[in-house]
């Protein structure tokens, strides 16, 4: 029997709810995915599409974005401006091909330690089901074998 | 001809009585179908003047170039209904005054040339909401309809082989009247967000990075496609994120000179179904 796979997932998640929930459930003890590796940023409204974009060239299968619930953003509105940004990236990535179902968004509050432990488990099985990302590791790939004439 | 030759009388009065000091207008271009900018000085140069439905390109861009409005001048400029609504974008953005702008504005059907009432920017909003009235077409074009029946696999592999084809030349960025950063994300090297390499991962990033930079403010003038050397269908991923922002924010880029840029305003009951 082969391994199961392992899928590698970016989080780009705000520092006041989302990564305080993540650290919620630290200190909770909830168990969940190993699979996530967490990136702290100040607000939602500083997760640019660049970064998404960065994730998957360096390898990852899957990112996660999340933040302050509509109405709790630290700085007023970093998530409303967020969200419509998100709403055309994904409508872009499935035009071009990047399946949606790679890039996930939530709202995560700084009191939910719970469901940020659901949902990563939640995200970590439903990248799993879908596989590793061959088809963009393949330009990873190319980019890294010398040019031939 | 009767608007070309309308068009160049009223060229030749503004710069007679120094209401303009150049008018961006079209000449003939190499071949007999071809038509390139033309910038007009003298009245030895309003005479060389073409207006015919061979005039396709979007001159807007132009005028954001380094210092050409500095001097507070007026100038001129020869639009379509897209030109049009670029100007709006630019003024929006804070790039230009409309009032240095004097327009001819002019449409084409089949080979019919017709002017469009009005000199200012502001002149033209009536004609503008009535094409936002016409939502922007879905899949009439045949591969179009092909791509939005893949599945994402297909999509990707599809892409995959047309952007392997860019070359990074950035024409398409040239050719854009809405690309006028004076520091294209693509050429910042630290962070280098995008592959530099014209590996089809960068071409790939890059073409995503310029289809998001222009949602909302794409008016769908067809220049960057034409500008394309390898024929990419860049056109559709314009147009995709042309009918996104309309259906999901009902903007229609370029409508006036004080309208929101759509990714940097928005509205607390924007919809979310997608977010968990
Ligand atoms: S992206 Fe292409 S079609 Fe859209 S405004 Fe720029 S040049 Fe015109
Ligand atoms: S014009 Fe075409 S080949 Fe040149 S950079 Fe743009 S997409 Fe690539």
């Amino acid at each position: 029997m082969s391994e199961p796979f392992e899928p590698k997932i970016i989080a780009f998640v705000c520092t006041y709810c989302t990564y305080a929930g993540a650290d919620l459930a630290g200190t909770s003890r909830l168990k969940y995915a190993p699979n996530v590796r967490i990136v702290r940023l100040p607000c939602t409204g500083r997760i640019s599409p660049m970064f998404i974009l960065k994730a998957l060239q360096k390898g990852a299968d899957g990112v996660l974005v999340s933040g302050c619930h509509p109405g709790d953003c630290h700085f007023t509105h970093g998530n409303y401006h967020a969200r419509r940004r998100w709403m055309v990236f994904r409508s872009l990535l499935d035009f071009l091909g990047i399946s949606p179902e790679r890039v996930k968004f939530s709202w995560i509050s700084a009191a939910e330690g719970g469901k940020f432990a659901d949902l990563i488990n939640s995200v970590t099985e439903d990248i799993r089901k879908l596989g590793p990302f061959d088809q963009y590791k393949e330009l990873i790939k190319e980019t890294e074998t010398p040019a031939t004439l | 001809m009767i608007t070309q030759e309308k068009y160049r009388t009223r060229v030749k009065e503004l710069l007679a009585n120094n209401s303009v000091k150049m008018v961006i207008g079209y000449k003939q271009g190499s071949t007999a179908d071809r038509r390139r900018p033309l910038f007009v000085r003298s009245f030895e140069e309003a005479d060389e003047l073409v207006l015919d439905s061979n005039c396709i390109g979007n001159l807007a861009g132009y005028l954001v170039t380094e210092g050409l409005l500095s001097d507070e001048k007026r100038v001129g400029i020869f639009l379509r209904p897209e030109g049009i609504r670029s100007i709006n974008i630019l003024a929006a953005e804070s790039q230009l005054n409309t009032e240095q702008i004097i327009i001819f504005g002019f449409d084409t059907s089949g080979r019919e040339v017709k002017a469009l009432q009005g000199e200012q920017a502001g002149d033209f909003s009536g004609l503008i909401d009535s094409l936002k009235e016409k939502p922007p077409e879905k899949s009439s074009d045949a591969l179009l309809y092909r791509i939005d029946q893949m599945n994402t696999e297909e999509r990707f592999a599809f892409w995959k082989d047309e952007f392997s084809r860019c070359i990074k030349c950035y024409a398409c960025r040239q050719a854009c009247p809405m690309c006028y950063c004076r520091r294209c994300i693509v050429d910042s090297n630290q962070p280098q967000w995008i592959n530099t390499s014209s590996h089809t991962l960068g071409n790939f990033e890059w073409n995503i990075v310029r289809a998001f930079h222009l949602a909302g403010r794409c008016v769908g003038c067809g220049n960057c496609d034409r500008a394309c050397p390898v024929n990419i269908p860049l056109r559709f991923i314009n147009a995709r994120m042309a009918q996104e922002v309309f259906e999901s924010f009902d903007h229609y880029a370029g409508t006036s000179q004080t309208q929101e840029p759509v990714l940097a305003s928005f509205n607390k009951d924007d919809s979310e179904t997608f977010i968990l």
